[in-house]
């Protein structure tokens, strides 16, 4: 699905990621954990293809084809979908018409007849339910007053109304309780289907603990320095990453 | 237009036969005020950035009868279901295509003059306000009995459309006496390419009663309209103001609004959209002069390419004014590395138990809202576009009427359209 080849990038011509190699293949899990200022991020922010995010060497496939020149929106039509670190406030735009503008674009993509409010409600009252959430979320403006959890789970709900093929879950654990964490694990693991891959980035092994990955790399200055099942998850959280560094 | 080049023009009015004689004596006082003073420049501080040039150098002439012929004007494009509607052609009002308002008081200005004992009761020291005196041609004024409410809005729609540059001068007065209300809306259109629109409007609100005044002006980009709306309101009325602008080289707003008694409020709002070249500013002045008064100045402007805009809000509270409760608020999205926002919030106090707020932001729009959005499948424009109406949507809620409210936010959409 996803296949990344030695992959450099830059961020205001600073040189961050150098040299990523990742393959993810349909329904595969992988997670990705790292220190603060790794890379994590910016390998998340240049696959969903943010501006000052500039790949400068490698590859970066989609179902064998390169999205490096593809903006933001096709890659999300094409099927890559980030639950944001810092989901952003959009003042004045509530939640339920630019949930309905977003899933419209993409049926008009696909060539599908766009869907009316009625239709809308339909599936966004599923999603809402499956996560736990109010209808009054669908009333405010997007992520403004919401609560750290409730910014998380937005945009788990974004998800799943979107159906993406490929989901980047950046730093979904931080800012969550336990019951949230809970919440939003549930909702992740019952998205996942042979066809559907998952990118989880962290720094914690706590969310690991209720959505459990294929397989974990470790990102240290750019670069994957090492790559096992889920028990190197457990060896990180008891050793750190400093018996990595070479 | 220069100051001198009004004498010409001054000299047709009063020797037109179809004006009233009874008003003469108050053109001729106006306008040998004006001559003394003349037009205002920037050395003034309230029109300091307003730039006259485009005004300066054109040559306006009086609108004569045959420019309010309405053959080649389609109206139905310019329709708000639901309200009573009278037409204005160039400054010529046209009883055929304006609908027949019963049981409302329409008196014309020199009737409204004759009712006031032969004056304005209002200051009239601006030089535009001066001409508008002495040339004023448009008037038609609203009495609200007491206790008389109106239920459908009644619209003044002013067409401009003519080869020449012509200048008309509309005046119009709305006296809204205990307990009535109102909704009334001050509609601009014009195809012609270059005219100079200069309204006075003047509106006194008695005890308890309730004006909505929504002013629309959508003209040429070429032409001036300059807008003086004077508001003075005693204990417990309501008055609600919305402006939406584009499309004018220079429109200048000028509000002043005096709260002169206890429990009055007034929200004033206003949305200025404007592309190319065109300038276009808000001057709004609130006066708190008793106690317990509400007031709120919200305005906005979307700025595309070499345009400029001007905010320029004032509340004063004077010193009996206790218990005052003001915001005042300035928001502007820059859209271009080439257009220029002026914003100047200004906040007087003399008295010492107040609630009052300001604010003013003038900003791009947010790279990281658009990045959010596109990596939801929106495209780039889309984006823009959703981000531009959540920035202006808050305005449109203060509009009650909902034919009103979806006439101008389909005119907002239909301009976001044209200028992404």
């Amino acid at each position: 699905m996803l296949s990344i080849k030695d992959l450099h990038a830059e961020v205001d011509k600073k040189s961050i990621l150098k040299g990523v190699n990742l393959e993810i293949k349909p329904g595969e899990m992988h997670a990705i954990m790292g220190r603060n200022g790794s890379g994590k991020s910016t390998l998340s922010n240049v696959i969903t293809g943010r501006e000052n995010y500039s790949a400068t060497k490698g590859s970066l496939e989609l179902n064998n084809e390169s999205i490096l020149d593809w903006t933001p929106e096709k890659r999300s039509l094409e099927g890559i979908f980030m639950s944001f670190q810092y989901p952003v406030v959009i003042p004045g735009v509530n939640n339920t018409y630019f949930l309905k503008a977003a899933l419209n674009a993409k049926r008009k993509y696909y060539g599908e007849k766009e869907l009316d409010s009625a239709g809308f409600l339909k599936v966004i009252k599923e999603n809402l339910k499956e996560l736990d959430m109010d209808t009054k979320f669908l009333q405010r403006p997007v992520n403004q007053g919401f609560s750290g959890g409730e910014k998380k789970r937005n945009e788990i709900l974004q998800m799943l109304t979107l159906e993406p093929k490929l989901a980047i879950l950046d730093e979904t654990d931080s800012g969550l309780d336990i019951d949230a964490l809970k919440i939003i694990a549930e909702g992740v693991n019952n998205y996942r289907s042979p066809d559907r891959s998952f990118l989880v980035i962290t720094h914690y092994q706590r969310l690991l603990k209720y959505i459990k990955p294929d397989f974990i790399h470790v990102l240290i200055d750019g670069k994957i320095v090492k790559s096992g099942g889920k028990e190197l998850a457990l060896e990180l959280e008891e050793k750190g990453y400093n018996w990595l560094d070479s | 237009m220069k100051s001198l080049d009004f004498q010409n023009e001054f000299e047709k009015i009063i020797n037109r036969d179809y004006f009233s004689k009874e008003i003469l004596p108050l053109r001729k006082k106006a306008f040998d005020k004006f001559s003394e003073v003349g037009l205002p420049n920037k050395k003034l501080e309230d029109w300091r950035f307003t730039n006259l040039n485009h005004f300066l150098k054109s040559s306006y002439v009086l609108s004569e009868l045959e420019h309010g012929d309405p053959s080649n004007i389609d109206l139905s494009q310019f329709a708000i279901p639901n309200t009573n509607t009278l037409v204005f052609v160039n400054g010529h009002f046209k009883k055929e295509l304006s609908d027949t308002i019963d049981g409302v008081k329409l008196l014309s200005s020199q009737e409204y003059l004759e009712l006031k004992n032969g004056s304005f009761q209002y200051p009239s020291e601006c030089p535009f306000e001066l001409l508008n005196t002495s040339f004023m041609d448009s008037g038609i004024s609203i009495i609200l009995e007491e206790n008389q409410v109106i239920e459908k809005p009644i619209r003044f729609l002013f067409i401009a459309s003519a080869k020449e540059k012509l200048m008309v001068s509309p005046k119009i007065h709305i006296d809204c006496n205990p307990n009535s209300s109102l909704t009334f809306i001050e509609h601009k259109v014009g195809y012609s390419d270059d005219f100079f629109i200069n309204t006075s409007i003047n509106c006194f609100l008695d005890e308890g009663s309730s004006l909505n005044h929504i002013n629309i002006q959508s003209d040429s980009q070429k032409a001036v309209n300059i807008n003086k709306v004077y508001v003075k309101q005693s204990r417990d009325s309501q008055y609600t103001f919305f402006h939406l602008t584009l499309e004018s080289q220079l429109s200048r707003l000028d509000i002043k609004n005096d709260l002169n008694g206890e429990g009055a409020e007034c929200s004033l709002n206003g949305l200025s959209l404007s592309s190319k070249n065109e300038q276009l500013g808000s001057h709004i002045l609130t006066n708190h002069y008793s106690p317990n008064c509400l007031s709120s100045q919200n305005f906005k402007n979307i700025l595309h390419e070499k345009s400029s805009g001007i905010f320029n809000g004032k509340t004063v509270v004077h010193q009996d004014a206790q218990k005052t409760d003001s915001k005042q608020s300035n928001k502007n999205l820059i859209l271009s590395n080439n257009a220029l926002m002026n914003s100047n919030p200004q906040l007087e106090i003399y008295a010492d138990d107040v609630k009052c707020s300001h604010g003013s932001t003038t900003g791009a729009l947010d790279e990281d809202a658009i990045f959010y959005l596109r990596s939801r499948g929106l495209s780039l424009i889309n984006a823009q576009k959703l981000l531009m109406e959540g920035f202006a949507v808050e305005l449109f809620d203060v509009i009650k009427d909902d034919s009103i409210k979806t006439f101008i936010i389909n005119k907002f959409e239909k301009w976001l359209t044209e200028n992404n």
